[in-house]
């Protein structure tokens, strides 16, 4: 307090105003590092409508706290019921990732907390409504008697609607705590990386200990189509990998390729997409690609696509034995600068060893399903987001569909089931028909 | 004719517009401020409460669209008197003669829910969000759970 304060003469260019940003600005949304493992917890109540009786003994719990007397219309829940298909639905503040209510509040009445929590600042709010004009949901809800808006907050921790129903259609749950799943990949990828091409030279393309030995599949048709010629053991090793596909999907696209780390990598220092030309986006590109690379093996007598191929020249001249070897060596920064137009373009344009693993792909035994039901749709949508290739539909998943996901295009990166808070991506087997959140018998 | 006049005496009984003694205190709490840039003493409370009392021809004034029918200037009155009920039977008496170009009617019930300038706003202030997420506000809160009831249930 023994700081001087000096007073300054107004002057007629200084504007004196003041506006809504400078008395209450508002919050930046911060990223740390321990943010990128563990996310700050996004609490909610899941609401299961099997279950539901619509008995409307949460609206009266909730009422209690909110005049002191049961009066289920000044709740901050609702329960909607509809006579003729006999359904009951539970409106609950959904707690959104990006609330639409923040911005519209004309008082900026509405915070989230650090908790995840979405709050009315009864200090600051005037009960105008908007907060209900903008969700999605109608959330919000306005009390026929004074007029005031309630809203939920989850009872800070400890949801009284939760502990009073009946026939436990509503869980509270705080989010996942720790993303492993991530963890794990990257180490996978860094290792794989190492392996392939800093301590092994050209090991992709063809790798051989005693009598074990890998080949790309794709180099390995090329390889036929220039020579004409099978030979039996690169052909069975060149399988391994698509029984791999068969067995789990594109998990080499995700977790193992060199080219897809590098790619990972550019992604992280050019978080902004400057998007893709439209006449450019047909996924059916890369399908071209690999036809054009057998074909030109078939005419030019050698393996055409091999010698530009990313994934092989990341491995056979980024290596310790072989670095500044070569022109290839241009490759890789050309084709990994194309992540500035969209995440993995490469990968999801133009690969051709891509496109092999996704025919082959066409007979794999599990599958990634989103179920649109158990998550909380447009409130969300962070499967869509992080998605690398972007195969999840967003609109979609916002009218509360489940989205088909083609396993074609699939890397089985698994960033979605990673991400998704409420366990509502999962792999299945293929022949499974439910999807979660629709299995509950 | 007569009828708007008897409306507008019920909307003077019922918010007590008589009482109000222009201390501006309504003005000063009114989060019109807030929202619009050309927020006047026009579409202020303490300007219609006062067109009301004279009988300016106040039902088909734009200036009656723009509140929110919140209650800052409710709470804060000295004189009890309540802008948000003189304004919301403002419009009613607005609606009854089909003057309905500043209120928005629900594209699934028909109701008319919000002023337009009130929707405006709320559409500028949800620029950034995807397209989609407007076609939700063309439908009123009811309906809008009554959809989602459908949706998810």
């Amino acid at each position: 307090m023994s700081e001087q304060v000096t007073m300054q003469e107004p002057s007629a260019e200084q504007d004196f105003s003041l506006n809504l940003d400078d008395l209450r600005p508002r919050p930046v949304e911060k990223r740390t590092f321990s943010g990128y493992f563990m996310p700050p917890r996004h609490s909610f109540v899941l609401f299961d409508p099997d279950k539901c009786t619509g008995c409307g003994t949460c609206e009266m719990i909730c009422s209690t706290r909110n005049t002191e007397k049961v009066a289920p219309a000044s709740a901050s829940v609702k329960v909607v019921t509809d006579e003729k298909l006999g359904k009951n639905f539970t409106i609950l503040c959904q707690h959104c990732r990006k609330p639409l209510c923040l911005p519209a509040c004309p008082t900026r009445a509405i915070e989230k907390g650090n908790d995840g929590i979405v709050r009315i600042n009864k200090l600051f709010c005037t009960e105008c409504g908007l907060c209900t004009m903008a969700c999605p949901a109608a959330a919000p809800l306005k009390d026929p008697g004074n007029q005031e808006i309630h809203k939920c907050d989850l009872c800070e921790g400890d949801p009284l609607c939760v502990r009073h129903c009946p026939e436990k259609a509503l869980t509270f749950t705080r989010g996942k705590a720790f993303r492993w799943i991530k963890g794990l990949r990257w180490t996978i990828q860094l290792v794989s990386f190492l392996l392939l091409v800093i301590v092994f030279i050209g090991t992709f393309c063809y790798f051989k200990t005693g009598s074990v030995s890998f080949a790309c599949p794709t180099g390995t048709l090329q390889n036929i189509a220039s020579s004409g010629t099978i030979v039996l053991v690169s052909a069975s090793s060149a399988l391994a990998l698509l029984i791999l596909t068969i067995l789990a999907g594109r998990l080499f696209c995700g977790w193992i390729c060199p080219f897809g780390f590098v790619l990972d990598l550019v992604d992280k220092i050019t978080p902004k997409k400057l998007g893709w030309p439209s006449f450019l986006k047909s996924r059916m590109t890369k399908y071209g690609v690999l036809a054009g690379a057998i074909g030109g093996s078939y005419a030019l007598g050698f393996q055409a696509f091999c010698t530009i191929c990313p994934i092989g020249t990341l491995c056979r001249s980024y290596g310790v034995q072989s670095f500044f070897k070569s022109a290839e060596l241009a490759i890789v920064p050309a084709l990994a600068s194309l992540e500035i137009a969209q995440r993995r373009s490469w990968c999801r344009y133009f690969c051709p060893v891509g496109a092999l693993l996704g025919i082959t792909a066409t007979l794999r035994l599990i599958k990634i399903v989103i179920g649109a039901k158990r998550c909380k749709k447009f409130s969300c949508i962070q499967c869509a987001e992080v998605c690398p290739v972007g195969i999840i539909e967003a609109d979609q998943l916002r009218e509360g569909i489940s989205p088909k996901i083609p396993m074609t295009e699939c890397i089985m990166c698994m960033r979605c089931i990673d991400r998704c808070p409420y366990d509502a991506a999962k792999i299945r087997f293929r022949w499974q028909k439910a999807v979660p959140g629709e299995d509950r018998t | 004719m007569k009828n708007r006049h008897n409306k507008i005496a019920e909307a003077k009984r019922f918010s007590g517009a008589d009482g109000c003694v222009e201390c501006g205190r309504c003005v000063a709490a009114c989060p019109m401020a807030e929202m619009y840039t050309n927020f006047s003493i026009e579409m202020s409370p303490r300007g219609i409460i006062k067109k009301t009392l004279i009988g300016n021809p106040v039902v088909e004034d734009k200036n009656i669209w723009y509140c929110t029918e919140c209650n800052a200037g409710t709470d804060i009155c000295p004189q009890g008197v309540s802008c948000r009920d003189l304004i919301r039977k403002l419009r009613e008496a607005a609606l009854d003669e089909n003057l309905l170009e500043n209120a928005k009617t629900c594209k699934c019930c028909g109701r008319a829910f919000v002023a337009v300038p009130v929707e405006n706003f709320v559409y500028g202030r949800l620029k950034e969000e995807p397209p989609n997420v407007f076609g939700v506000l063309d439908i009123c809160p009811p309906c809008r759970r009554e959809i989602y009831l459908q949706r998810n249930a």
